[in-house]
């Protein structure tokens, strides 16, 4: 299958591209509504069915293009293809006609973005669609067109346009040093660099604003809520993973050990991890207490990069979890977004069974034997071991990883209680049903089916999650027990 | 007189010959005036792009004859004029059919169309010319010819901006003037020679050529807009759109952008200007600008006035480029000259097309725009991006090729201006692209008209449309050859030898 790679690649990004011209007149908008599950498709089969490792050349493009598939991009490509087939599907039932077209061109423009970042290997390609998938993407922000989107959409372009300047600069100082416009260069030309400190604070902070990290994650817990419900799906499934992926092929991981660099990252990550928690509970809104575990969840995620930076030898085991921890969180994480405009069935049983697919992809965040979570969370603490690494942060690892748990799960508590009590009841139009089954079905199977990296450690599969069952099994426990009484008391009040 | 001595002179006669003929015809022979414009510009095109495919072969076309003993008349085409005048000839040939367009059934067209002819005229012999002397013919004819078109309309406020104009540009030509006759007792009649005349000087010339060159730019500056000369050009944003667009995009304030670089690439030559420490200078002057456009540019409600700040600023970027020491960074400064007038001629057009179709002038008029005018908000979209640098439009091309080539220098601080400047664009641009697509029509248009099918008329419609391809294919496309970046390389590669 690997002949048919390029074509699918070039489709991926050029087929929501050229579906813009469905804009043209204002009577092709009903069929571009129902093409909007069909635009992510070429990348879902490129990433589903074609092996990683293909690569073309596009000379004439920008500086001299180049994209491609690895295993890293691969994990990247099927969730983003994947989520937003699923968020598509659930567009066309959830979509009203009022400017449609335009929710449609922006849409469209986000997704190109997002898929050309994934299979971008130079510079050039690489910063282009992360811009179009920043500017596009406040087409989907401010799509309602309240004040409170409008205010949000502000904070969103204000940050991002901020980052693509520290992106910019941080990129043009590492093209120059590696004297290369290809990404796979910039690692070891950063980790030589005179001004490597200027060049990483630039680049993590860039696309620290897109991965929400905690001082620059303001936006996020705006913008994340406004827009429509499937908009924010991709927002806070696929489109923060980009900060993540703008990292792990940036920064000098596996080049250099940077102790330093890795703790302060660390550090970061637990106060993402855990403020996000604490300021995610107190909110009333489902979408809000979710992008608050957005945040929380890429703190975790911030948390292995700093392992990663500070220690070189262990970058591939760590960008495998990584990749992993990626496709888990951002269809677990779509799932639970779309499920917020679900309405419940009237039937007690329907009832019974809807609530326990909600909160099915809310457990694999905190980690459920047998989900998606679980195998991250095996995999994790396999690597984590402070044994394993010797900057000052490492000793605190396994504790810091349980009290996350405990905070994931504390959340998802939140986000079922306030999503009780906002809940109607009656009945979903069948996109509606198709999409948000799609993301569930995805969010629960999808990872067994994928082919990892040999790096993955190999205690995080099958019977370990038995073995492992308390270990995985406590702090979803904990959590309940605090949550419990807690809600109670509220609900006496 | 073989065809390859002949080809500059034809390239300036089409729109000089088209001019006489224009002013002869009667007012009301629209149709006849139409097809002059029209065929003249295309055969400009095609005369330009011979003569680009000959250059990039390497050949020369040239003609010379001496005006009165010690001063020539040299027409010539290199590398670095088939740059300006394949701009010039692009965007006259797409502002030639917007302009008739936007003139319909309005007063003194014959005068208008004269005029406008004689100024791409101008705009040829500048980018031609092969010495100081026909470059400062053709500069002064330039003033002459743009101030009929910006008192076009003959109100007050017309009239006004035009004797502004006038003052500023007339000033700066006698300054130029006196600049070029000291460097001409100085070192005689100058050539524009590839890597200048002044390498390894004699020190005791260093003081005059220092004095010379502050003059000369001061006496280009102007039409540059340099600040602090730029007063003139936010005033004059009261001609028709069409002037504007070429006012902004070609003719004006890229004949002062070109003739600085003809003096510190083929005057001076670039390694003698920074010698003599004069980079260093202008590019703090080219920076300065820069910002201080875009932040004026800011608190701007006219759409048209703020348009012109952004051109104060952009401009420069161009001054900016020629400074950076280095032959990348350079190239940056060169390829911006094509960029930036793609596209701001688009973002004319585009506010030309909001106020001939619906009246509105102002910025906070256009909410909801983007509805009933969707092609051209498109066009003004990619504009605007363009200016912020968005990849991979245009305008980043230019930002990413400047980038590098000031870090290879080690002058860093060009950047933080890059990046200072793209935050201030964002920060004018962007309010007005929600309010095109995402703001509520608030009121009626002020003054709506109505052509059948299309959002506003053909001849209106198309020309910021194709701009608007071309911003996005000379971004996207950049790596091919003649594409404008390939161009600039080949020119920085033929001229300064670094």
């Amino acid at each position: 299958m690997t002949a048919a790679s390029t074509p699918l690649l070039l489709m991926a990004v050029s087929l929501p591209l050229i579906s813009v011209l469905l804009a043209m007149r204002s009577g092709w908008r009903g069929a571009y509504r129902y093409c909007l599950p069909v635009l992510p498709l070429p990348a879902l089969i490129a990433a589903l069915l074609t092996e990683p490792g293909c690569w073309f050349e596009l000379p004439w493009l920008l500086n001299g293009g180049q994209w491609g598939m690895d295993e890293l991009r691969r994990a990247f490509l099927v969730l983003t293809s994947m989520l937003w087939f699923a968020a598509g599907m659930f567009a066309i039932g959830y979509l009203k006609d009022k400017n449609l077209r335009r929710f449609c061109v922006f849409w469209a423009l986000t997704l190109a973005g997002n898929l050309g970042l994934v299979i971008s290997q130079d510079v050039a390609s690489f910063y282009s669609f992360f811009a179009l998938m920043t500017f596009a993407g406040y087409g989907l922000v401010v799509h309602e067109g309240t004040d409170e989107a409008n205010r949000a959409g502000r904070v969103y372009l204000a940050m991002a346009v901020v980052g693509e300047m520290a992106i910019l600069s941080g990129l043009l100082m590492a093209v120059q040093k590696a004297g290369s416009g290809l990404l796979a260069d910039l690692p070891a030309a950063i980790a030589d660099a005179d001004r490597r400190w200027l060049i990483m604070l630039l680049l993590l902070s860039g696309f620290g604003v897109k991965a929400g990290l905690p001082l620059l994650h303001f936006w996020l817990p705006l913008a994340h809520p406004v827009a429509p419900t499937p908009a924010s799906a991709v927002l806070s499934g696929t489109m923060i993973k980009a900060g993540l992926l703008g990292w792990l092929v940036t920064l000098p991981i596996g080049e250099v050990s940077l102790p330093t660099w890795g703790n302060t990252l660390v550090i970061f990550g637990v106060l993402g991890a855990l403020g996000g928690a604490v300021l995610g509970i107190r909110q009333h809104h489902p979408k809000v207490v979710l992008a608050y575990s957005s945040i929380s969840q890429m703190g975790l995620m911030t948390l292995i990069v700093g392992a990663a930076l500070a220690s070189a030898d262990y970058a591939v085991p760590l960008f495998a979890v990584l990749a992993l921890y990626v496709l888990h969180d951002g269809l677990a994480k779509g799932s639970l977004f779309l499920s917020t405009a679900m309405a419940l069935p009237t039937g007690r049983s329907g009832q019974w069974l809807m609530w326990l697919l909600i909160a099915l992809p809310g457990l694999s965040l905190a980690g459920l034997p047998f989900t998606s979570g679980a195998a991250t969370k095996l995999a994790m603490k396999e690597l984590l071991k402070p044994g394993n690494f010797e900057f000052a942060m490492a000793a605190y690892l396994p504790a810091l990883m349980s009290i996350g748990a405990v905070a994931t799960m504390l959340l998802v508590w939140r986000f079922l209680w306030v999503q009780g009590v906002t809940a109607r009841t009656g009945s979903n139009p069948a996109f509606l049903w198709l999409g948000w089954g799609l993301a569930t079905a995805a969010s629960l199977i999808l990872f067994w089916l994928m082919p990892w990296h040999d790096a993955m450690p190999q205690k995080a599969w099958g019977t370990a999650m038995v073995h492992e069952g308390w270990s995985l099994f406590w702090p979803i426990l904990v959590a309940t027990l605090v949550a419990v009484p807690l809600l109670w008391s509220v609900k006496q009040r | 007189m073989t065809l390859s001595t002949l080809m500059p002179v034809f390239a300036l006669m089409t729109s000089l010959l088209a001019s006489v003929i224009i002013f002869a015809l009667p007012e009301n022979s629209h149709w006849l005036r139409t097809v002059i414009n029209l065929t003249a510009a295309g055969l400009k095109m095609a005369l330009v792009g011979v003569m680009i495919w000959g250059v990039a072969q390497g050949r020369e076309y040239e003609i010379a004859f001496t005006m009165i003993p010690g001063v020539e008349f040299v027409l010539r085409a290199d590398a670095l004029s088939m740059l300006f005048a394949g701009l010039s000839a692009l965007l006259w040939l797409l502002t030639t059919i917007y302009a008739v367009g936007y003139l319909e059934d309005s007063p003194n067209r014959s005068r208008f169309f004269g005029f406008f002819s004689l100024c791409v005229a101008s705009t040829m012999g500048i980018a031609l010319a092969g010495n100081l002397f026909t470059f400062f013919l053709f500069y002064e004819m330039l003033t002459l010819s743009t101030y009929p078109l910006v008192v076009h309309r003959g109100t007050e406020k017309a009239l006004r901006a035009g004797r502004n104009y006038a003052i500023y540009t007339l000033t700066g030509g006698a300054v130029l003037l006196l600049a070029i006759a000291w460097l001409h007792g100085l070192a005689g009649d100058l050539r524009f020679q590839e890597g200048g005349h002044f390498a390894g000087v004699d020190p005791s010339l260093h003081t005059p050529l220092i004095i010379i060159f502050v003059l000369l730019i001061t006496g280009l500056g102007v039409k540059a807009a340099l600040v602090p000369l730029h007063g003139w050009l936010p005033q004059a944003m009261v001609a028709p759109a069409p002037v504007s667009a070429l006012l902004h995009a070609v003719a004006v304030v890229k004949a002062g952008a070109f003739g600085i670089v003809r003096v510190v690439f083929e005057v001076y030559g670039l390694e003698a200007a920074n010698d003599l420490g004069l980079l260093t200078g202008l590019g703090m002057v080219a920076a300065f600008t820069i910002i201080y456009g875009s932040t004026r540019a800011l608190y701007q409600v006219d759409l048209k006035r703020l348009l012109a700040f952004s051109t104060v600023s952009q401009v420069s970027y161009i001054v900016l480029g020629v400074c950076l020491f280095g032959s990348v960074g350079v190239a940056g400064g060169l390829v911006h000259l094509v960029h930036q007038g793609i596209m701001k001629i688009t973002l004319f057009f585009c506010a030309g097309n909001y106020a001939e179709t619906l009246g509105v002038h102002r910025i906070d008029e256009l909410d909801g725009a983007g509805k009933r005018m969707p092609g051209t908000s498109v066009a003004f979209t990619l504009g605007a991006f363009g200016m912020i640098g968005a990849p991979p439009l245009a305008g980043f091309i230019t930002k990413w090729t400047m980038g590098t080539g000031a870090l290879a220098a080690g002058m860093d601080w060009v950047v933080v201006v890059l990046v200072i400047s793209s935050l201030l664009n964002a920060a004018y641009f962007l309010p007005i692209l929600h309010r095109l697509w995402f703001a509520e029509q608030q009121q009626c248009w002020p003054l709506e008209r109505r052509w059948g099918q299309l959002e506003t008329s053909a001849w209106l419609f198309l020309p910021p449309l194709i701009t608007a391809v071309l911003i996005v294919l000379v971004g996207l496309l950049a790596n091919m050859p003649f594409s404008p970046l390939s161009w600039a390389e080949l020119i920085v590669a033929r001229e300064v030898a670094l």
